[in-house]
């Protein structure tokens, strides 16, 4: 009796600590897909942000805009128009700041937006290849960085990006979704972390 | 001779910056009597008990070529009493009443006690100290004034670093006809801007404390 409750205890644990993407099976790659899928792309767009992280609430506009040089910023500022930061992805996709006032510039702080924002905007499917994955009724396309693994997960048809995330080998990291209208033109973000309390929520601005 | 030449290059210098001053302000020219226009600006300014206004304000990224225009309301109550309401394209209300500050968006409110956030409590301070007409005596601001036909021209510098960090200047305009502010615009270090401009003002009309409560 006592080994069965040790050895339910052990599977118990075994399972908790099983990795998140353990059920992904390899499958041959489908270009197709991924070249209907990539690159994503959003169009130079103001949003109303609402940030939740750690039991704070900031809210202010995002400007997601695509430059002339094909790179991308992300400026934030507050209603009443201070720019807290102003971020920027070359068309290489490497990671710039431009400014950043004093009370966002902490390295973790600036590390999890980078990482966040190149999720959305696509960066780390730029210049990589993807490995096809499924699990059920879903199609994943992990693409390796430094610092975990990018996903672009859609359907079994390939008909619709279904959500993007960051994970690492044993854990979802990030997910961002784009419930309604998707890209390029997402009507809503909503980008939430999973291994601490942070939420991100963007709403387009319909500009009059 | 020598000397002669020194002179010549003060005065030539003299007038470089004399018109570099003036062309910040295309149309103004700065006002003669500082200490007469003191005290006009605060006896005029406290005839004003309340302020009810829209707004449209104009946030632009210079180097980015972007801008979003919103618009609210804006009501004020001598004394230390603000709240701007933003109606579109986003909805965002902000009250100011004495140390106390509310700021709600769709989703959440926070009230925030402006004493212990030193930044807030200077921008709170921006803002009453530009409609209730003491900007002149802010130790946070170095203020030089210019005037047109219309309007004077309050030019503040911040002198806080903690201001310093955000704005280069902040100019606030204010009609000559009854002391109120007319538009203030926020200059950035990297050079955005963001202008609010007040229409349709009403002053000294009855409207209820309640506009101020949370």
């Amino acid at each position: 009796m006592r080994c069965l409750l040790f050895e339910s205890i052990i599977a118990v644990c075994l399972m908790g600590c099983a990795s998140e993407y353990a059920h992904l099976q390899k499958t041959q790659n489908d270009g197709d897909c991924t070249d209907k899928i990539l690159p994503l792309t959003i169009e130079t767009s103001w949003y109303d942000a609402s940030v939740d992280v750690m039991g704070k609430h900031i809210s202010g506009l995002l400007l997601i805009k695509n430059m002339p040089d094909s790179s991308k910023r992300i400026v934030f500022t507050n209603e009443a128009g201070l720019t807290f930061f102003d971020f920027s992805f070359s068309r290489e996709g490497h990671f710039s700041t431009v400014s950043v006032i004093k009370q966002f510039d902490r390295k973790a702080v600036v590390q999890t937006l980078e990482r966040d924002f190149a999720l959305l905007l696509g960066i780390p499917f730029l210049n990589n290849v993807g490995q096809r994955y499924t699990t059920g009724d879903d199609v994943y396309f992990g693409f390796k960085e430094k610092n975990g693994t990018a996903y672009f997960i859609t359907n079994k048809d390939c008909a619709s990006l279904q959500r993007l995330e960051w994970g690492d080998k044993r854990k979802r990291l990030v997910t961002v979704r784009t419930p309604g209208s998707g890209f390029p033109t997402p009507a809503l973000i909503e980008v939430d972390h999973h291994t601490f309390r942070m939420n991100i929520r963007l709403t387009r601005i319909q500009k009059e | 001779m020598c000397e002669m030449k020194k002179e010549w290059a003060m005065v030539l210098l003299f007038t470089f910056i004399t018109v570099a001053g003036y062309s910040q302000h295309s149309g103004y020219l700065p006002i003669g009597d500082m200490a007469a226009f003191k005290k006009q600006f605060a006896a005029e300014s406290s005839k004003v008990s309340s302020i009810e206004s829209s707004f449209t304000q104009e946030k632009v990224l210079t180097a980015l070529t972007e801008k979003i225009t919103s618009t609210g309301k804006f009501w004020f109550k001598r004394s230390n009493r603000v709240r701007i309401e933003y109606i579109k394209p986003y909805s965002y209300t902000m009250i100011m009443n004495g140390d106390k500050m509310l700021l709600r968006d769709d989703q959440k409110e926070n009230t925030v006690n402006v004493k212990s956030n030193k930044l807030f409590q200077q921008i709170n301070q921006i803002m009453i100290d530009c409609v209730q007409g003491t900007v002149l005596e802010s130790k946070d601001f170095n203020v030089s004034v210019f005037e047109d036909e219309k309007t004077y021209l309050l030019e503040m510098s911040p002198t806080a670093r903690s201001l310093r960090e955000f704005f280069s200047t902040i100019v606030l305009k204010v009609d000559k006809k009854d002391f109120t502010a007319h538009s203030i615009e926020m200059n950035e270090k990297a050079g955005d801007k963001t202008t609010i401009l007040f229409k349709d003002k009403k002053l000294n009309t009855q409207f209820s404390d309640a506009v101020f409560a949370f």
